[in-house]
């Protein structure tokens, strides 16, 4: 089922500046699907469209079946958004940020007290429930604007870089989130500068480069584009620190044999080193930034 | 409707909820506006006393209303909360009324406070009372407007702070409204004129009975509040969006 659908999308600022131009893609229901792009290519101004905070200037767009330029209310009730660089009121607990955000979406007191409990439970804060918010590191206050937008149950969930700023733990606890609520049937659209974190959760992405698209399709389809494979790293011998490690990109299985074959013989260390979505993005957007560049 | 109350009563509480949960800062804030009272009941009559705590709830409604600019900028700028309840079922009116009473229920304390010493202090009458509300509400439709026209345009947090301050001192302890209009000098009155906080002031001292206006005033004085509030409000409409266009 599909759930979100952009049809030639375009947004021209007020001011002037062309943000996106022509762009389409569509995700399907339980997908996590990864926005991926310079600083500046156009990603917020994408989510902001589709999470019914933006209006576009050329084009259309859906969520759920609905435009969201036409009929945003019909939007709204079902979807939740954590903006980029969202931050929580210092002054207040995580306790009170999340159950009046159930009381503001509509909830009696009763069930925002159990909704606030659940959500707290299941993203680990609940132990934290009544300190101040500047009293929280960063991955926790981010995990609290994740917590604020949750509360909703939504059927999409827009993320603006959700793991800024956040340590390795904290990054992989929002991964198993995001995983746990695809699960239930919940579908997600981010917006990262990780690319190791597109390549774990991406089941499709799009690359935007100057509003344009760059690259549409699956991580194993942007590897398999751009013609990177894996490469191999040959150390030099033991007693020549001075020399380069060899980097070679084996074309077949005889290739990588013979490479091992080599290294064993020469007592050199050899490392396997598998494509990665970087590296695709890399030459994707390097593209570009070459053009520029001349 | 009583879902969309709810919401907006949520959103203010929500928005209030720092100060509430600090009684300490909470009665520094809701008195802010009476400390000049205490000074000219010290230092001047009684009758000038009464007039400045007139003039003092007047601008606790009048600051309020302006202060609904720093709500404004820092739930959309800063927390980023509006971005999150635009993506929601709350409708824009529901926030923005909820972002305006915000103000109100924090400086709700000062104001009672400040009815019971104008009733202790001499003859009030309900309808005083009631007409002295009504010309502050008035004046503090007009500034919750200024106050999202500034907070929808401010880009940064330092403006969102400095502006308002700037304009209490203008609006607030510069004009006749802790003072009576006649102290001024006869060529700066028509200027004091211009601002609103001194026409509310002016029409509650006398609904108090505290100075005498012409028929022709009071008319003048309404219509003033009143085109205040309908300007500042299409400015308002034209600065502060929910949806960015």
């Amino acid at each position: 089922m599909e759930v979100v659908r952009v049809e030639g999308l375009g947004k021209t600022y007020p001011g002037g500046t062309k943000a996106l131009e022509d762009v389409s893609f569509s995700i399907q229901k339980g997908e996590i699907f990864c926005l991926l792009g310079r600083n500046g290519a156009g990603k917020t101004t994408l989510l902001r469209i589709l999470a019914t905070q933006l209006k576009p200037t050329l084009g259309r767009a859906s969520v759920l079946g609905h435009d969201v330029l036409a009929d945003p209310e019909a939007i709204r009730p079902h979807i939740a958004v954590v903006p980029q660089e969202a931050r929580p009121q210092m002054l207040l607990s995580p306790y009170d940020h999340i159950l009046y955000f159930c009381l503001i979406r509509g909830q009696s007191r009763t069930q925002a007290r159990e909704r606030t409990k659940k959500v707290m439970e299941d993203l680990g804060l609940w132990e934290h429930r009544d300190k101040l918010a500047s009293d929280l590191s960063g991955g926790l206050r981010q995990r609290l604007i994740i917590a604020m937008a949750m509360v909703a149950d939504p059927e999409v969930l827009f993320l603006d870089e959700p793991t800024i700023g956040l340590d390795p733990l904290g990054r992989r606890s929002v991964w198993h989130m995001l995983r746990e609520l695809t699960r239930k049937g919940a579908t997600i659209l981010l917006t990262t500068h990780y690319l190791d974190e597109a390549e774990i959760l991406a089941d499709h992405l799009l690359i935007v480069d100057k509003g344009r698209t760059a690259f549409l399709g699956t991580v194993a389809e942007a590897k398999g584009d751009t013609g990177i494979g894996m490469r191999v790293i040959v150390e030099p011998a033991a007693g020549n620190g001075t020399a380069a490690p060899e980097v070679l990109e084996p074309q077949s299985a005889e290739e990588v044999l013979a490479i091992v074959e080599r290294g064993l013989r020469e007592k050199r260390k050899v490392t396997f080193k598998p494509a990665s979505l970087e590296e695709a993005f890399i030459k994707i957007v390097g593209g570009s930034i070459e053009v520029e560049n001349t | 409707m009583k879902s969309r109350i709810r919401e907006a009563l949520y959103i203010g509480l929500f928005d209030a909820l720092p100060l509430l949960r600090d009684p300490m800062l909470l009665v520094v804030i809701s008195l802010f506006s009476f400390l000049p009272v205490i000074f000219i009941f010290v230092f001047a009559d009684a009758a000038s006393a009464m007039q400045s705590l007139i003039g003092a709830i007047v601008l606790t409604f009048s600051f309020t209303g302006l202060f609904a600019s720093q709500s404004v900028y820092f739930n959309k700028q800063w927390f980023r909360f509006q971005d999150m309840l635009v993506a929601s079922k709350v409708s824009p009116a529901s926030y923005a009324v909820g972002l305006s009473v915000s103000g109100l229920v924090v400086a709700l304390p000062g104001v009672l406070v400040a009815l019971a010493l104008l009733l202790l202090s001499g003859p009030s009458t309900a309808i005083g009372i009631v007409l002295l509300l009504a010309t502050s509400l008035l004046l503090w439709i007009g500034l919750v407007f200024v106050g999202f026209a500034i907070g929808a345009t401010t880009k940064n947090a330092r403006r969102a702070n400095s502006i308002p301050q700037v304009l209490s001192i203008a609006m607030g302890f510069l004009p006749p409204v802790y003072y009576p209009l006649s102290r001024l000098p006869a060529i700066a009155q028509p200027f004091a004129m211009l601002i609103p906080t001194t026409h509310a002031a002016q029409l509650a001292k006398y609904y108090f009975g505290l100075i005498q206006l012409p028929a022709s005033e009071l008319v003048i004085g309404w219509a003033y509040l009143l085109g205040f509030a309908a300007l500042m409000g299409f400015l308002a409409s034209r600065r502060a969006h929910w949806v960015d266009p």
